[in-house]
């Protein structure tokens, strides 16, 4: 399946051109947040700042959203937008919202209602807004989508999930397009958690090269891919493989591997195994923060390279291991680039993305 | 005491505006632009029935004050002034 338009919402903005700015410019530090749960009352963390977003209108609609759905809102708005194709809700269109934590935030605030003001006194609205499919359910209702429509909830590898099922629903002839993506919002039970058993990185950075000790920086952010068959639309390239656990041999190298360690794990030594002194390696989470779903964000990278045929260094490059890692921007030709990820089970995932 | 009365109602009409305004996440709306006469639901704010039952929830927590009945629920969230006016009234009776 190719990969027609992508849309996403990330601490350093809205869309395919804050993204591709965010390569080209390299690390930025995050911001400082309030966490009333950490000692010293801050965290730093890749936030949505919603406010700032040039575009809100598509947000008129849904006023009564969490951040989650407003996320999943905006980058699937962008991702059908980003595509080009006129008619493509006319289209036998589906979705598919993965997520590793869904909206624990309302959760959380659900439940505190309840704590605070007793069941009888609960926001309505709140609770609406707590269950997993309300982020699908906004997307739906806001872009007129009317195929099947699926929420994964998974730790790990929901992505790669929600791109096997994709591929599956084409196949099938279920439908002619599928927007599948992902979101996970932090929020302070999140910095809590992620602080008090991951390592946070005092000085901002994520180094993913560094493999063990690992740090981390929560982010947060939802990013939306269309899939489909035709040549219609603003390809990007192709997805010729989603494998998780073993994966087969695929002969010949890419030109790039990248790379889904952020910290979240606290050894990512595993990662070696997927790469080789033979293809250069590139990582991107130090732009949009440490998060279970960051294998999206990384395969939007990539897709990015393949289309405009331009590689993008790997922000942060501390490299005890001296691993050929990707340090200069600049033109290429990329074929194909493969995404690895690993779960807490040493388990690998692969996304090859392929130049079409 | 007349005085006392309109001092009140003008603090409830207050907080009332910021509630809506925060509460039901009513965007681009200043709070101090909501008319006390405007008619909230339908051609009015604009409010729902969503919104009605948000407002039942919020009244309650906010002021203790309990609506059960639909019918006087149409009366009461009419506008600015006839919430406000329901909350000056029973929280004298309380």
């Amino acid at each position: 399946m190719k990969i027609a338009g992508i849309g996403l919402v990330f601490a350093q903005g809205l869309g395919m051109g804050a993204l591709e700015t965010a390569l080209n410019r390299g690390w930025v530090p995050p911001q400082e947040v309030e966490a009333p749960h950490i000692p010293g009352g801050k965290t730093p963390a890749y936030l949505v700042n919603l406010e700032a977003l040039p575009d809100r209108s598509v947000l008129k609609k849904i006023r009564r959203s969490d951040k989650l759905s407003k996320m999943s809102v905006l980058a699937a708005a962008d991702a059908l937008r980003d595509c080009g194709i006129a008619d493509i809700t006319k289209r036998k269109l589906g979705l598919i919202v993965a997520t590793a934590f869904g909206p624990h935030v309302t959760t959380f605030g659900f439940l505190d209602d309840i704590l605070d003001h007793g069941d009888a006194a609960v926001s309505p609205t709140t609770f609406s807004n707590s269950v997993h499919n309300a982020a699908a359910s906004y997307v739906c209702n806001s872009l007129g989508i009317n195929g099947p429509t699926l929420t994964i909830t998974q730790f790990r590898f929901s992505f790669q999930a929600a791109l096997q099922l994709a591929q599956t629903w084409i196949d099938q002839g279920r439908c002619d397009y599928v927007l599948a993506g992902v979101v996970d919002q932090y929020g302070d039970v999140l910095g809590y958690v992620a602080d008090h058993k991951l390592t946070t990185a005092k000085d901002g950075k994520i180094k993913p090269f560094t493999f063990k000790p690992t740090c981390q920086i929560p982010g947060e952010g939802a990013a939306f891919f269309l899939l489909g068959r035709e040549n219609r639309g603003n390809i990007y390239c192709g997805i010729d493989a989603v494998h998780t656990g073993q994966a087969p041999d695929r002969g010949k190298p890419e030109d790039l591997t990248i790379i889904d360690a952020d910290g979240m794990l606290p050894d990512e030594t595993m990662y070696r195994g997927c790469l080789s002194p033979d293809v250069p390696a590139a990582a991107y989470a130090p732009l949009f923060g440490s998060m279970m779903i960051g294998s999206a964000f990384n395969t939007a990278a990539g897709a990015l390279m393949i289309k405009k045929q331009l590689l993008f260094a790997t922000p942060v490059a501390d490299n005890p291991a001296g691993i050929r890692l990707l340090v200069e921007n600049g033109p290429a030709s990329v074929a194909s680039i493969l995404c690895a990820g690993y779960n807490c089970y040493s388990e690998r995932s692969e996304i090859l993305l392929t130049k079409v | 005491m007349e005085n006392n009365k309109d001092q009140e109602l003008a603090k409830i009409r207050k907080d009332l505006k910021e509630m809506l305004v925060r509460d039901l996440s009513l965007e681009d709306i200043n709070p101090a632009d909501i008319k006390d006469d405007e008619v909230l639901f339908g051609e009015g704010l604009g409010l729902d029935s969503l919104d009605a039952v948000e407002i039942v929830v919020l009244l309650q927590r906010n002021f203790g004050m309990e609506v059960k009945n639909m019918d006087q629920g149409k009366e009461v969230f009419y506008s600015i002034d006839t919430i406000a006016n329901f909350i000056y009234e029973n929280r004298k009776k309380a």
